[in-house]
């Protein structure tokens, strides 16, 4: 197995496409498994081998897309510390938000022949624990929206013009159930999924 | 039964949040998947008689419907099980699928467990299968690599054919269509022709003439007959191996490039003797004749043939003569003739022009033409310059056309004569 450093490969660029790729997946997934939009907006498609919820809506599947398009450059730079997908009431207070904690390790060792393998094994790991999260989650009001939250190291900030997203100074309001989903060890990065949910939802 | 097994499961399904199907447990404790579905009933049932939490399963029903007839399996939730039973005439399985805390959706969890259970257990996940086939043993190492080897045989001889061949990079055809697209490749070609279709449409022909099949070299001949090749030594060629077709094709092509140029020099001398063998053929034959000295050249381009166009040297160098023999009835003379040579050009194409060529006559055997010469011949020399360029081709294409005359044929250009 070899070992490789940062900077004998794109190593940032190919972690980026590797997790913009599967937040994709997994924000649909939650919208369809929390049920934030009806589900006959949702088609089955595949990927990494099994099938996956989908949501048809163009302008929501471009809102994700371009969400996405601005956090890939600080995942490229390791600057991105979690995504998080925030579900919404009416009144637009969360009631739930999934975490998605990311870190990727300066030293790495890469056997190309099962490292594709490896991940795909991973990520289909977290799209099966969100797919039963409706397990120990309690049904959400009706009427939620979502939104999507990238909080990104001090040094981060230094390059936010280039990006537009909206700077927040984040504070603590959802701070009950804390459920903690799984967590995965790359090779080429580390993530953790985990949920916080409001106690009282309505 | 082993109680063991519960509390297992139970791990499973309240601690680690994994939906259990049955596969995914025979797999994983290494049990008959009969044994899971049972292991599965059980701690569904304890759970249910405990009334702990809520647990969600799903079920495998398979029958046939009453209103169509119609065998189905289907993977419902337990309610829906109980309505597709009593819609069914015949029921022939129920069991449990899965068990899990989540109520679930659809159906992509499940095989997403499933897929990863039996990747995880790839070389054994039929070891505890109720699916059984007594001829479907594994090979061994020897024999796949047996297999392995049979198999890329047949398959590098038509790829090899092609680059040496055409020297492009075509996929190879079948042999059951080859002869169609050498045919029908003749008739669109006939309709549009041009440089490229005709190469294309000989290699194909070339294709078609090298694998041993009489069939498809009758069916090549015949056609290959618009192009004026010699198609009679081409069944022959037929039973030649690929390579040394194309080691020899590759020769002729050396040898054709060099062979213009001396064939040139050559043709006057031999005008002399074969000049009264060639009137007494037809066009046709003449390209058959042509070819049997060109055999050489066989599967190569063609080009059109180009109309020749008369050059001032020519006139300069040729020969006009009368010999007049006394009490003679015979007088010979030389004369320019029309007529095609094939030859190879420096890009390997074959080439046929229309060259003048002399050749000697004897009065004779046109006696009609030959008062006609003389005066044509003298017009010829006092416009040497070339200013009747025009008018002397068409006395050389009468006197050829006149020198056919004599043959037991008539020929085509007979008609031109003036009576």
């Amino acid at each position: 197995m070899a070992t490789l450093t940062r900077q004998d490969i794109n190593f940032g660029q190919v972690v980026a496409d590797i997790l913009c790729e599967f937040l994709e997946v997994a924000i649909h997934l939650i919208l369809y498994v929390r049920e934030v939009y009806p589900s006959g907006i949702f088609q089955k498609r595949k990927k990494y081998n099994v099938p996956v919820q989908m949501s048809c809506h163009p302008e929501l599947n471009q809102y994700i897309q371009d969400t996405l398009h601005c956090i890939k450059p600080l995942i490229e730079k390791n600057d991105a510390e979690k995504v998080v997908v925030v579900i919404m009431d009416k009144e637009h207070h969360p009631v739930e938000r999934f975490v998605f904690e990311m870190s990727q390790p300066p030293v790495l060792s890469i056997s190309p022949d099962t490292l594709l393998s490896h991940v795909e094994q991973l990520l289909r790991a977290f799209i099966l624990k969100i797919s039963v999260c409706d397990a120990v989650l309690n049904n959400n009001p009706p009427g939620c929206s979502f939104t999507v939250l990238v909080h990104t190291r001090e040094a981060a900030t230094r390059n936010m013009e280039k990006v537009q997203v909206i700077k927040v100074r984040f504070t603590q309001y959802c701070n009950n159930m804390y459920w903690k989903h799984t967590t995965q060890h790359f090779f080429t990065f580390c993530m953790q999924l985990y949920v916080e949910e409001r106690a009282q939802k309505t | 039964m082993d109680e063991l097994y519960l509390d297992n499961i139970d791990e499973y399904v309240n601690d680690h949040d994994k939906i259990v199907t049955y596969k995914w447990l025979s797999l994983t404790l290494g049990v008959h998947v009969n044994t899971a579905k049972q292991m599965l009933y059980h701690y569904l049932d304890h759970k249910r008689k405990e009334s702990s939490a809520q647990l969600h399963a799903t079920y495998l029903v398979s029958g046939k419907f009453v209103d169509k007839g119609q065998t189905v399996s289907l993977i419902l939730q337990y309610e829906e099980s109980l309505y597709c039973k009593a819609r069914m005439s015949l029921i022939v399985s129920v069991h449990v699928y899965s068990v899990q805390k989540a109520l679930l959706r659809d159906s992509s969890p499940l095989y997403s467990v499933d897929y990863d259970a039996v990747r995880d257990h790839l070389q054994s996940c039929a070891k505890y299968s109720a699916i059984r086939c007594t001829s479907a043993v594994p090979l061994s190492s020897v024999e796949l690599q047996q297999a392995r080897e049979r198999q890329p045989a047949p398959t590098p001889e038509p790829v090899v054919k092609v680059p040496s061949v055409n020297g492009e990079a075509s996929h190879p055809s079948k042999p059951s269509t080859k002869s169609q697209k050498g045919i029908m490749g003749m008739f669109s070609n006939k309709a549009a022709p041009k440089h490229q279709d005709s190469v294309t449409e000989v290699k194909l022909e070339q294709k078609e003439v090298e694998p041993p099949k009489s069939k498809a070299a009758a069916k090549v001949s015949p056609a290959l007959n618009f192009f004026g090749n010699q198609k009679t030594k081409k069944p022959n060629k037929s039973d030649k191996a690929d390579e040394s077709l194309q080691s020899s094709s590759r020769l002729e092509q050396q040898q054709h490039q060099s062979s213009p140029p001396e064939k040139k020099p050559e043709a006057a001398a031999e005008e002399s003797t074969k000049g009264s063998k060639k009137e007494s053929r037809s066009k046709t034959k003449r390209t058959v004749d042509s070819d049997s000295e060109e055999e050489k050249m066989d599967k190569k381009k063609r080009r059109r043939i180009k109309k020749p166009e008369p050059d001032s040297s020519d006139e300069d160098s040729e020969k006009f003569f009368i010999i007049s023999v006394p009490g003679g009835t015979k007088i010979r003379k030389r004369r320019r003739v029309l007529k095609p040579k094939t030859f190879v050009d420096d890009e390997g194409c074959i080439v046929t022009e229309k060259v003048y060529e002399s050749e000697s006559y004897s009065e004779a055997e046109d006696e009609a033409p030959v008062k006609q010469a003389p005066t044509k011949c003298s017009t010829a020399k006092l416009h040497a310059a070339g200013n009747n360029k025009e008018e002397e081709k068409k006395s050389q294409k009468k006197t050829s056309a006149n020198t056919n005359k004599g043959t037991k044929q008539a020929s085509i250009m007979g008609f031109f004569q003036k009576k």
